[in-house]
């Protein structure tokens, strides 16, 4: 879900409500709408209150309206801004307006090329290369002509333009036929092939719950090399595909946690705290999981979590 | 290993009828007639023995049919291990192979064996339960009245029962409030579970069918997978 917002930045604008919320609470987190990022925001509620005794209230809103809010002051923190895919708003209100702040740690994410552990070691499929690989490929073929499919993404994701040109570019796109559809279809045709134990290879990007549900493989590839990738986006030209060239891994991406620049003088421990927290690409698997896949409420979810991790999330408070 | 799997309803349908019919068609050879109007397709069904998978197809089916009076185990109904973020009364189609996954509490699904169509166009997507309907009426599409004489006469609408295309049971499946003229429904051909058959929706065994409808609810997701997914229009 977070990675629409690579394209759909604009479009969320239009149609989230922009008025702020009107709460009681002494802070309002801004919860985005998918897993990892609603049990974040309410591990950040349950956290301030059980250290400080602050009430925050997480309201679900889009990544824009929670930034404007951070601007005017109407949101004071936001749990998951994913970067590089949010530079242009970092650059707006970190850098020039000066308004919102960052924490300086990231969880680390990834986004590549997956395939199930059967299709790893039994069909050979490891590596990107292997995708180029007419005789390992066919075995991925699901509608009798002879050729594999593979899911890139959904057709809003601007990743999945970008896997279209990296396809092109290592050249899997001769071996394959590359399949864009909802993110449900993609997830559950991996649940479909797992269930009768045929191979599946995917894009994919973590932290994400399908590392939990299943086994799977990242194929490895040449490592992210800003010389060698060059993306230019249909938005931007037509000719788009024959324009880009990219062979190489994606670069990495984190995310971190935003707050209001004025939470400084308002509330320092708060920032102290916020400042230290250190999530890992593995809870955020396990946060999505526990909350899409077992279907946990986030704040019950977040109140064990926080009792769980107490001794870490005291020392997140320290003075 | 087939896991034990309690229906909740049965079709009702005049079984010994159903069973008269189909031996007087097999008298006839009418079967293997039939079974020539099947595309070619590439199903294959696991064979828990030899842990293979095994190509199953028109010549297969039939000749299995004869044999058993019921369709290969791989294409009955029964509970298997499904771990999916799906949650539960979610249906998945796998139009690939063969299967329909009704998703169930404690990742598991109950699987079905489908019928599916290979021409026409392939579609993936998803989609809801937008109504459903018991020994439901079925109205061939004008096209296929201009061609098929045995179309020709129920162009008004053929009433349910057990010689209807649509079987015991519809699920008519919508995209928002429009019906896609996609429909999950039963079939008095139950041979042809596991095949793609030369025109159709996604079909199953009336008994399945029936089974199916008494578990979901209207409203319920369906997720139609891209591979070898060819649902169009009509039966």
């Amino acid at each position: 879900m977070r990675r629409v917002i690579q394209s759909a930045v604009i479009a969320l604008a239009a149609i989230v409500n922009v008025s702020g919320p009107a709460n009681a609470a002494d802070l309002t987190i801004a919860m985005p709408n998918w897993w990892s990022g609603k049990a974040t925001a309410n591990i950040i509620k349950v956290g301030l209150k059980k250290e400080f005794g602050i009430d925050a209230e997480a309201v679900e809103m889009g990544t824009l309206t929670a930034f404007a809010g951070l601007d005017s002051g109407q949101v004071d923190i936001h749990p998951e801004v994913w970067l590089p895919n949010l530079d242009n708003l970092v650059k707006r209100y970190v850098t020039d307006a000066g308004t919102v702040a960052m924490s300086p740690i990231g969880v680390p994410a990834w986004q590549g090329i997956c395939a199930t552990r059967t299709t790893a070691d039994k069909d050979g499929i490891r590596d990107i290369s292997d995708l180029s690989d007419e005789k390992k490929t066919a075995v991925l073929d699901t509608d009798g002509d002879g050729r594999g499919e593979l899911w890139i993404g959904a057709p809003t994701w601007s990743s999945t333009e970008i896997e279209r040109i990296r396809a092109n570019s290592y050249g899997y796109a001769k071996t394959l036929t590359l399949l864009e559809v909802q993110e449900d279809v993609g997830m559950a045709a991996v649940d479909a092939a797992e269930a009768t134990q045929r191979p599946m290879v995917f894009a994919c990007y973590a932290p994400h719950a399908v590392f939990k549900l299943h086994d799977i493989v990242r194929l490895t590839e040449p490592a992210y090399n800003p010389a060698k990738w060059k993306v230019v986006l249909p938005a931007e030209d037509p000719d788009w595909l024959s324009k880009s060239n990219a062979a190489v891994g994606w670069d990495a991406a984190h995310y971190h946690i935003a707050y209001a620049a004025s939470l400084r003088q308002k509330h320092p421990d708060v920032v102290r705290f916020l400042e230290r927290i250190d999530f890992k690409p593995e809870e955020a698997i396990d946060m999505s999981y526990a909350l899409q896949v077992e279907r946990q409420d986030p704040l019950a979810f977040a109140e064990q979590w926080v009792a769980k991790n107490q001794a870490r999330v005291d020392g997140w408070a320290k003075p | 290993m087939t896991e034990p799997f309690n229906r909740q309803a049965s079709s009702g349908a005049p079984a010994r009828g159903r069973l008269a019919k189909l031996a007087a068609l097999l008298a006839a050879g009418l079967v293997l007639a039939t079974a020539a109007a099947f595309a070619a397709g590439g199903t294959q069904v696991y064979d828990p023995k030899t842990r293979q998978w095994i190509s199953y197809d028109r010549t297969k089916a039939a000749k299995y049919w004869r044999q058993h009076k019921q369709v290969p185990e791989a294409f009955r109904a029964q509970m298997v291990k499904f771990r999916t973020a799906e949650k539960p009364g979610t249906i998945i189609i796998d139009g690939n192979q063969h299967f329909l996954y009704l998703v169930q509490p404690g990742q598991k699904a109950i699987r079905y064996g489908i019928g599916v169509g290979r021409d026409g166009f392939g579609w993936a997507g998803i989609v809801r339960v937008g109504r459903t309907a018991e020994w439901p009426t079925w109205t061939p599409p004008a096209e296929m009245v201009a061609r098929d004489p045995n179309a020709r006469k129920w162009a008004g609408g053929q009433p349910g029962g057990p010689d209807n295309p649509l079987g015991a049971r519809a699920l008519y499946l919508y995209e928002g409030d429009r019906d896609t003229i996609y429909r999950i429904h039963g079939t008095p051909e139950p041979w042809t579970i596991g095949l793609d058959v030369s025109s159709g929706c996604i079909r199953m065994n009336n008994d399945d069918i029936v089974d199916l409808h008494s578990r979901i609810e209207v409203g319920a997701k369906v997720i139609v997978l891209m591979q070898g997914a060819a649902l169009y229009k009509g039966v």
